[in-house]
């Protein structure tokens, strides 16, 4: 079939992957209970799931906890004795309470607070009180459910299958190679975290890091003026690329862009995390400005099914979207920058998050319930993808490959 | 006379105090509560000022910042954080989500 | 027990006298039921066309239990059209202020642009969209329709009656020449989230057996009187799905003395005494009564509107949950033309939100012991007719 209308050939990037297609997408998705148990059963019980990073627990016994709604369960992350990353289902193999109620902390063991049994950090149970009460208890066969973990660039992640079909390594395939080398852990030194629940599908939060196309309009008092340029109005990327599950986004900046007072101000002592200006990927991995661009401002490693990850030349920012219900979820935003030297650097870096509240967090979050409650209404059973939306087609072809799989 | 608040050269800026503010969250609570009039006059005074405050400042080591550098530099943080409500949105703060949502954690160790 | 001259049920016998059932009160299953039955397929009151008089004037309404927001919005032709509030790009809510005026909307998330008749006329980047139409890409519109100024909506894709139809012809006829539009002028607007269901809300509305114990110091005296000790009321019609009732005033009372003064300067909001209906239509005092006081019109299913000499209002009740309710209260009077008028007003609007506080406080504790299970039935006298009927007339469309 050939259809006139300009475009309908595939465009830039469906062309690159026709088995996407282009036709309108549903909304089901984002509204329905089932698909998000189907979701929850087939997607987040099976994969691997980014946590947190090793900056949380940098010494043996430091743990922070977790809870994964999503996935049904609560876990401990902790760095044993031997130096080496543990997680744990937190549940006492006792009568089943979680054994630790703090969100971080650091200890020597974990002791469940119900009835003060007590388990080593590498999980082993290693005092039961009053055990001869029990009957033929073996401890060793008592330890806390391990969970499987693993650490990539320094980023934490757990997989609730007890079997995971693929190593952490194997599901990151080319798209998490092309970012390795890319220096986190010097960036990672200083993190900022905001939470909050929103009443919105967990994919809506993430379409909205998925796409730039929205940049010129809904930001455009903001980053909208500052990206958006004569020659490229829309924001158009330099890239969309899809690895797998994964993908991958390379956003170009405006070389014309004068930067207001304060804005000139906080570049002079420091780096920000979103360059508008453009800035410079050298020495830098092949999926850092993939296209080598002098107009380069940042890529992203759209990690499936739950992560943006947002590299730039002097911070990251991540997002991760906790699903609660299928209507319902935990927010999570973080900045990265190396950590500040001077007040003034300092300064400069305040400036930096005070945007990101802004422009990501008031600005995007602010259509995350709006959006929900109106693709609840069953006013329309579709929603429309452009080119440079390829990213949530892609997302939806995955979930239904996990679905079939 | 009440005793100097800010370092000597900054006492001008002094009538802007109740901007030194320590916390994220005040400072939030300050832009978000505070008259545009109030915000743009805070702006006007302190960003002429600001090379040669952010110079001062740089001169002092992380660990030892005495207490009236401590203000001005609270100073900076409330313009970083007002900056955009005068560069960008002309309103305190942008449509969207209330900031006062977000919940802002440490997810680092903590240390006594 | 039936005391053998229970006047109004004996006209409704259809309506049965026994106790009726608290399920509907604190069930969310029953509550869904009302959303998809009820609410997603009856006509609402949603505003007036005062709220709208000029092309590009519009409103957002959120109707949580539609599930949806809408936008009102008068076309450059001079229609009222309603629409779902949504993009249909991604979904987004199109319009973010609650009223306004425009030549067009614009989505704040890209940019796409709709006229006012709902036609999408501008994709930003379009050329990266594929095929297509955009003539196929308006807004989603709602059934809307009119009567005597007041705008209603119908969520229903295909709505089973027209609006007329749904009032009846009854009901429409007994009001015929209320002067509604010289008498929206002015209009005074509260509204408040009640942890309550929105039944237990509009019931104390529904009936006046109330007023002569929680209102006795406010308004006690105002409708009852030493012959009609409980302001039993002059007269109950019912046009299913919906009633009206007909109450009288006090000819006795002596007014306080803020009241003597404010008379002298305009209606307060309801006539409080001896109001004389001569110039109002024949439908409206259906007794003639000469101490008429007001009419009070149950829409079916959550808007009740009360008309008086001189001024109206109306209490619209939108379900949130099964026992969250936002309450609309709005009054009416024509614009006061002297500032002793704005008094007037002013004392008719605070002595009426006194008497709102009252019934507000009984709301939320009616509430928590109906969920306690205490009590699986509650029993309703024959001045409390219209809440049976509303009972009855909600069984017949959740069997339909």
């Amino acid at each position: 079939m050939t259809l006139q209308t300009n475009g309908a050939t595939g465009g830039k990037w469906h062309a690159r992957y026709p088995e996407l297609g282009t036709g309108p997408v549903p909304i089901e998705p984002y509204i329905s209970l089932e698909y998000f148990e189907k979701e929850r059963e087939h997607i987040f019980r099976k994969v691997w799931l980014n946590v947190g990073r090793v900056e949380q627990i940098p010494e043996p016994g430091d743990y922070f906890v977790k809870d994964l709604a999503v996935c049904r369960t609560s876990v401990i992350i902790v760095r044993g004795h031997d130096g080496q990353v543990h997680a744990f289902h937190n549940m006492c193999s006792h009568r089943g309470n979680p054994v630790v109620w703090n969100a971080k902390g650091t200890c020597k063991m974990f002791t469940c607070r119900y009835h003060s049994w007590t388990y080593g950090l590498d999980g082993t149970l290693r005092h039961i009180p009053d055990e001869k009460n029990f009957y033929g208890i073996k401890k060793d066969a008592h330890g806390l459910t391990p969970v499987a973990v693993d650490t990539w660039e320094g980023f934490i992640f757990i997989n609730v299958d007890p079997r995971p079909k693929e190593t952490l390594r194997e599901y990151l395939g080319a798209a998490g190679e092309s970012f390795e080398g890319y220096p986190f852990a010097e960036m990672a030194t200083g993190c900022s975290t905001w939470e909050v629940d929103v009443n919105a599908n967990w994919k809506v939060c993430k379409d909205a890091f998925q796409e730039v196309y929205h940049i010129f309009s809904l930001h455009n008092k903001s980053t909208g003026a500052a990206f958006a340029s004569t020659s490229n109005p829309y924001l158009n990327v330099h890239e969309l690329a899809l690895f797998g599950p994964h993908a991958r986004i390379s956003v170009p900046a405006n070389l014309d862009w004068k930067p207001t007072p304060v804005e000139a101000l906080a570049r002079r002592y420091g780096m920000l995390a979103l360059q508008k200006q453009g800035s410079s990927s050298q020495g830098m991995p092949s999926g850092v400005n993939p296209t080598a661009s002098p107009d380069w401002s940042f890529s992203g490693l759209i990690y499936f099914p739950n992560m943006c990850l947002f590299v730039a030349d002097g911070g990251i920012i991540m997002h991760t979207m906790w699903p609660l219900s299928e209507n319902r979820t935990h927010w999570e935003a973080r900045t990265y920058f190396p950590k500040a030297k001077t007040l003034a650097h300092r300064f400069s870096q305040e400036y930096s998050r005070a945007t990101f509240v802004d422009g990501v967090l008031v600005e995007d979050g602010g259509t995350f319930e709006k959006t929900q409650s109106m693709l609840a209404s069953g006013a329309k059973k579709q929603v429309i993808l452009g080119d440079e939306e390829l990213l949530i087609r892609h997302h939806h072809k995955v979930t239904e490959q996990f679905f079939n799989a | 006379m009440s005793k100097r608040q800010l370092p000597e050269g900054f006492q001008d800026l002094e009538p802007y105090l109740e901007w030194s503010l320590a916390t994220d969250r005040e400072r939030s609570i300050k832009r978000q509560t505070s008259p545009m009039t109030k915000i743009t006059a805070f702006y006007q005074a302190v960003v002429p000022r600001m090379d040669e405050i952010l110079a001062y400042l740089e001169q002092y080591p992380l660990e030892q910042v005495p207490a009236d550098a401590q203000r001005l530099f609270y100073l900076t943080l409330s313009l970083a954080k007002i900056a955009p409500a005068v560069e960008m949105y002309g309103e305190p703060v942008p449509e969207g989500l209330d900031t006062l949502r977000l919940e802002n954690i440490d997810i680092y160790p903590t240390r006594s | 027990m039936a005391l053998g001259k229970n006047k109004w049920h004996d006209r409704y016998p259809e309506l049965g006298t026994g106790p009726i059932p608290v399920e509907p009160y604190v069930s969310p299953e029953y509550f869904e039921q009302e959303r998809d039955r009820i609410f997603r397929k009856t006509w609402l009151n949603i505003g007036r066309v005062e709220q709208i008089p000029q092309p590009g004037d519009y409103f957002v309404k959120d109707l949580t239990v539609c599930n949806t927001s809408i936008l009102v919005v008068r076309g450059k032709d001079g229609e009222v059209r309603a629409f779902h509030n949504m993009c249909s790009h991604r979904g987004n809510q199109l319009v973010w202020d609650t009223k306004g005026r425009c030549q067009t909307f614009s989505c704040k998330f890209h940019g796409w642009t709709y006229a006012l008749d709902g036609s999408l006329r501008h994709i930003t980047d379009e050329h990266n969209f594929f095929g297509l139409k955009k003539e196929t890409l308006g807004m989603t519109p709602l059934a809307v329709d009119t009567w005597e100024g007041f705008i209603f909506i119908n969520v229903d894709p295909d709505p089973q009656q027209a609006l007329s139809e749904y009032l009846g012809k009854g009901l429409r006829t007994s009001i015929t020449g209320y002067p509604f539009e010289d008498l929206s002028t002015n209009c005074f607007s509260w509204h408040t989230d009640v942890q309550a269901n929105w039944k237990v809300a509009k019931d104390a509305f529904q009936e006046v057996y109330h007023i002569s114990t929680l209102h006795r110091r406010i308004i006690g005296d105002v409708y009852a009187s030493k012959a009609n000790p409980y302001a039993n009321a002059l007269d109950f019609t019912l046009y299913p799905p919906h009633g009206r009732v007909s109450l009288s005033a006090n000819p006795g009372r002596k007014l306080t003395g803020v009241e003597s003064i404010v008379q002298g300067f305009g209606s307060t909001v309801l006539q409080q005494n001896n109001s004389a209906s001569e110039e109002l239509p024949a439908g409206v005092n259906p007794t003639g009564y000469p101490h008429w006081s007001f009419d009070g019109l149950a829409l079916f299913p959550n808007c009740l509107i009360y008309v008086s000499k001189g001024t109206y209002l109306t209490h619209i009740f939108w379900p949130i949950t099964e026992n969250l309710t936002r309450w609309e209260i709005r009054t009416y009077s024509p614009q006061a033309e002297t500032l002793s008028g704005r008094f007037s007003q002013e004392y008719g609007k605070v002595s009426f939100r006194d008497t709102l506080l009252e019934d507000a406080s009984t709301l939320e504790r009616t509430q928590t012991m109906l969920r306690s299970g205490a009590k699986k039935e509650i029993v309703l006298q024959d001045e409390e007719l219209l809440i049976r009927q509303h009972y009855k007339v909600t069984e017949s469309f959740l069997n339909a």
